[in-house]
């Protein structure tokens, strides 16, 4: 059943039969779809390599070719923040400074320390030279340019961790302004510690980088190869995060920050991990930059450079690894190849029909107009970019949009096992509030409030709107913090803890307002849900060695298998973005994203809302088989038949306090409930 | 002059850049706090107006600081000059929002925040291109009087500086508390969409934000010009990113609180520049905006939070 899933899905990413005659048409549809993607890989790299033969080996289109090397490179890191980690960060040419001038100084005559004994084992190592002077000897830095790659790289990607540290808890437009300052104050730094940097006159006779005895020079070939590699790398780089238990979790971020807190996702960890792979790519360029130029100055990595890199990103398409290459080296090219010549063209249009003005055009100048201009056209007519980050899925045929829908309502206990052993069995109950209290401000939200949920047992929580209700959801897994109480989840204290531990320890929950992340597809999203139950790392990523294909893979089986529990609903969906299903699925996608993150409690905030009758039903009939298979529950809802046929025990909010508790009959009969909820009129009556 | 006296005189030197930073600052005050949205294109506003308030001190013949008016000449050309500054500076930021920024609404991240970078550029550009990299001397038609206080000097242009400020101030305060529009305009800071179910034309209070903080930007820029007697494509990131420290150690969406953090922006940078260095001024002033945002983020008198998502 699931393969079978499975391979409509494939299906119907490739087209739909009817236009079968029109896939035989075109070459490119002759390569398999899996091989696509390497066959065009492939013929870039191609490319790429024999570049420099084609424009006849000259020498001042290949140095522009190896700059447009370089602004890819740095495009690529600044996609990781921004793109997939959806951090905008302004100041990114700050690490591509630190990167610079970390090999700058250790490879020039910047610092000559007297020499000691101190420096022979380096030298023994080929880090220094020793330089004899009639007044002393010196030390001379003449550390390899391959050496310095890596570890400019990791400088960077410290002072990436340093910069972000205090400063990610900002939301999105204030951390702008924050890295905008860290952006502004490096270079600022560098000139006026003139001691190590040489200050505004910048770094003079930066060693070329040397290969089996030859000097690179200051030819532009060498450099060009180096640069096609490192883009190479950092594409590799790229793409393997992105389709990770990483990228998903970055994404998430992206998407929905607090969701993805819920859902497992470490956020400060993993936006570090961006904001330092982001600049460990700009620490890696830097370096490579610096050798190419043999000199470095302030001026080059002020907040012009920062907007550049940002405008080849939007202009190719924020998020896409292939798009921001692209972007960069049409933006480079455009800067050293074609406006020079549109402006001659320019000045002969000019002579041609007498026109003075025309005859001084410099377009080369105005390169920033230009950029200014990209950054608002692509944002008002084409925010996606050149080449979109996610492609578009095929939209279901009619007669799947109509299929009559399997009777999912109880799916086979054989099918729930997927949700493995979720019994909890511990000698306490399985989550004990006590006296918890949250305050906003003036207003007490929750008073005193206490609730048990034993194992395997279901919990509806009601009360009037305003109640409470989702205060207690919020405040238990970590969202809210509570001003005194306690909460015990399998015997242990979780007062306090991040969401992401919650998560962590088998508490799963749903939203009031559907919180999944918008531009991720169904079965995205469902991954994500696993990302506490995965443990591939940036470099298991990265490397993909066969157990984390074996991970990967089966994280996506049970995904699917998770969705199956909701019979064909979601199963034909799977690749097409959340944003694009209905209220119902979208409902129906955030309780399976819960259930992948293998929990033992799930908590529903009012999981049927704005479901019709039929609908309702159906859910209520799965949440019971859920609870049947072990997973106790605590339930938000409105519709009290929902909650009668559920729960084993009710709890009454009101105002922030508990009014009542017991059996759903006790509570339905209970005065002070009906008070609450119809007013003292109809109690009295 | 003794060590009192140049600290009474770096004081004053701090007020006059303060009144510029707070009228600066109120522009991207006024618009965090009804769009959420960080305005880079406020920036080259500032700076394009200066071009604007010279030409309107240039149509009266004035150039450099040699034309010396007094009395009523003076008065008139220099409301003249302000209110043409305002006026035009109003203008282009109306001309933004509309064009660049209203197709642009409701749509979450940072795509607004992206497009007003591409605006400032373009604006940046535009003034680059067509009057050049050289800095302009500014006109100045007020004669050099002084008067010695406890050692230091006050001139007449600080007071005018101040006064300007002050009655602007004044004016905006009344403008935002006592008016009907001033009104609309704090309901749709509070909340936009019960503020258009109650009638408010919300369209219009976000163009009134963007005119009033534009024009006040168009006279922090007329202040510029007077102050350092110069003007270039140049000075509005500098000027920028200082009243937006201000702006958010006031407390960003706070009225008063820009006013108050423009003078403590303008009293740091002329005492920082004094105690430490002038090289590193720009490091002080990041480091307070990088401090604030970490450990006060709502400033000294906000209540919007930049920490929420």
């Amino acid at each position: 059943m699931i393969k079978r899933a499975t391979a409509t899905i494939r299906q119907g990413s490739i087209g739909g039969e009817a236009f079968g005659f029109l896939r035989r048409a075109s070459p490119v549809q002759l390569i398999p779809l899996h091989l696509r993607p390497h066959v065009g890989t492939a013929l870039a790299f191609a490319f790429a390599l024999t570049f420099p033969l084609l424009i006849d080996r000259n020498d001042a289109d290949i140095d522009s070719a190896a700059n447009a090397l370089a602004f890819a490179s740095l495009a690529l890191g600044l996609n990781i923040v921004v793109g997939f980690a959806g951090l905008l960060d302004l100041g990114y040419a700050a690490f591509f400074a630190i990167g610079a001038y970390t090999y700058g100084v250790l490879a020039s005559a910047q610092l000559m320390p007297a020499w000691s004994g101190f420096w022979e084992p380096f030298q023994w190592l080929h880090l220094v030279a020793r330089v004899h002077q009639d007044s002393g000897d010196l030390v001379h830095f003449t550390v390899s340019f391959w050496l310095m790659l890596p570890l400019s790289a990791a400088v960077a990607a410290l002072f990436g961790i340093l910069f972000g540290a205090p400063t990610l808890r900002l939301k999105g437009d204030y951390l702008a302004i924050v890295t905008l300052g860290f952006g502004e104050i490096v270079p600022i730094v560098v000139r006026n510690w003139p001691s190590v940097t040489n200050g505004a006159m910048g770094l003079n006779g930066v060693a070329a980088p040397q290969l089996f005895g030859y000097s690179f020079g200051v030819t532009a070939m060498p450099y060009y190869y180096v640069g096609v590699g490192m883009v190479a790398l950092l594409i590799f780089t790229s793409t393997r995060l992105k389709f990770s238990r990483i990228g998903r979790a970055w994404m998430a971020i992206r998407e929905d920050e607090i969701a993805a807190a819920a859902m497992g996702v470490d956020r400060v960890k993993f936006k570090l991990l961006a904001f330092a792979i982001g600049a460990a790519f700009a620490g890696a360029t830097g370096t490579y930059f610096v050798a190419k130029l043999q000199t470095a100055t302030p001026e080059m990595f002020m907040f012009p450079v920062s907007v550049m890199i940002l405008v080849m990103i939007v202009f190719g398409g924020i998020g896409s690894v292939w798009g921001v290459v692209l972007g960069a080296i049409i933006l480079q090219v455009l800067q050293s190849w074609f406006l020079e010549d549109l402006s001659q063209w320019l000045h002969a249009l000019g002579r041609l029909i007498h026109v003075e003005w025309l005859q001084h055009v410099e377009l080369a100048s105005s390169i920033e107009l230009i950029f200014g201009v990209i950054l608002v056209f692509m944002m008002l007519y084409r925010r996606q970019g050149l080449i979109p980050a996610t492609r578009r899925v095929q939209a279901l045929s009619l007669s799947e949009q109509t299929a009559q829908v399997e009777l999912a309502a109880a799916p086979p206990v054989k099918r729930l096992r997927v949700l493995g052993d979720a019994t909890y069995r511990g000698p306490d109950p399985l989550l004990e509030i006590k006296d918890l209290t949250v305050r906003f401000g003036g207003l007490v939200a929750l008073r005193s409030v206490g609730l048990t949920v034993p194992a395997h047992s279901v919990v509806a929580v009601i009360g009037p709107n305003g109640s409470g209700k989702s205060t207690l959801f919020n405040t238990v897994t970590g969202l809210v913090a509570a001003d005194s109480g306690s909460v015990h989840f399998a015997g242990h204290p979780i007062r306090g803890l991040a969401p992401h531990v919650v998560l962590g320890r088998g508490m799963a929950r749903t939203f009031q307002n559907i919180r999944l992340f918008p531009n991720l597809t169904v079965l995205e999203n469902v991954m994500v849900g696993m990302h506490a139950r995965l443990h591939t790392g940036p470099v298991g990523a990265l490397l993909r060695l066969p157990g984390t294909r074996r991970e990967e893979r089966e994280a996506r089986e049970h995904c699917l298998e998770i969705l199956s529990l909701f019979g064909n609903r979601l199963i034909p969906r799977a690749d097409h973005v959340v944003s694009s299903l209905s209220y119902a699925n979208r409902r129906r996608v955030e309780i399976a994203r819960a259930l992948a993150s293998n929990p033992k409690l799930l908590l529903l905030d009012e999981p049927t809302a704005g479901m019709n009758p039929a609908e309702t039903l159906e859910l209520a009939q799965q949440i019971k088989s859920l609870h049947e298979h072990g997973l106790a529950i605590v339930l938000i809802e409105h519709k009290l038949d929902v909650v009668v046929s559920l729960a084993d025990n009710v709890v009454v909010l009101d105002h922030g306090e508990k009014i009542a508790e017991g059996t759903p009959d006790v509570v339905r009969r209970d005065e002070e409930v009906i008070r609450a909820y119809l007013g003292r009129s109809a109690a009295v009556a | 002059m003794g060590w009192e006296a140049v600290y009474l005189q770096q004081v004053i030197n701090g007020l006059s850049l303060g009144a510029m930073y707070a009228l600066l600052a109120l522009g991207f005050t006024l618009v965090y706090g009804i769009l959420e949205l960080i305005n880079f294109a406020h920036f080259n506003v500032f700076m394009i107006s200066s071009f604007i308030g010279m030409m309107a001190l240039e149509l009266f013949g004035l150039s450099g600081q040699t034309h010396v008016l007094t009395g009523l000449p003076l008065a008139g050309v220099m409301i003249f000059a302000f209110i043409a500054t305002m006026l035009g500076a109003g203008v282009i930021g109306v001309v933004i929002e509309r064009f660049a920024l209203r197709p642009l609404r409701g749509i979450p991240g940072t795509v607004g925040m992206i497009t007003t970078i591409g605006v400032s550029y373009i604006l940046f550009n535009i003034v680059l291109l067509t009057e050049g990299a050289g800095s302009f001397n500014f006109p100045n038609p007020m004669p050099r009087v002084s008067w010695p206080i406890g050692g230091a000097t006050l001139e007449l242009r600080e007071l005018l500086i101040w006064g300007v400020a002050l009655v602007l101030m004044v004016a905006l305060h009344l403008f935002v508390n006592k008016t009907r529009l001033g009104k609309a305009m704090r309901a749709t800071a509070q909340d936009s969409e019960a503020a258009r179910m109650m009638g408010v034309d919300v369209d219009r209070v976000i163009v009134m934000a963007f005119f009033l903080g534009s024009a006040l930007a168009g006279a922090a820029a007329l202040i510029f010009g007077l102050y350092y007697n110069y003007t270039s494509f140049i000075i509005g990131y500098t000027a920028g990113l200082r009243a937006f420290t201000a702006a958010v150690l006031g407390g960003i969406g706070s009225v008063t609180g820009a006013m108050v953090g423009g003078i403590i922006i303008g009293l740091i940078e002329a005492l920082g520049g004094q105690l430490i260095a002038v090289r590193w001024t720009d490091v002080i002033i990041f480091s307070i905006l990088v401090l604030v945002l970490v450990f006060a983020p709502t400033g000294l008198m906000g209540r919007a939070n930049p920490t929420k998502s």
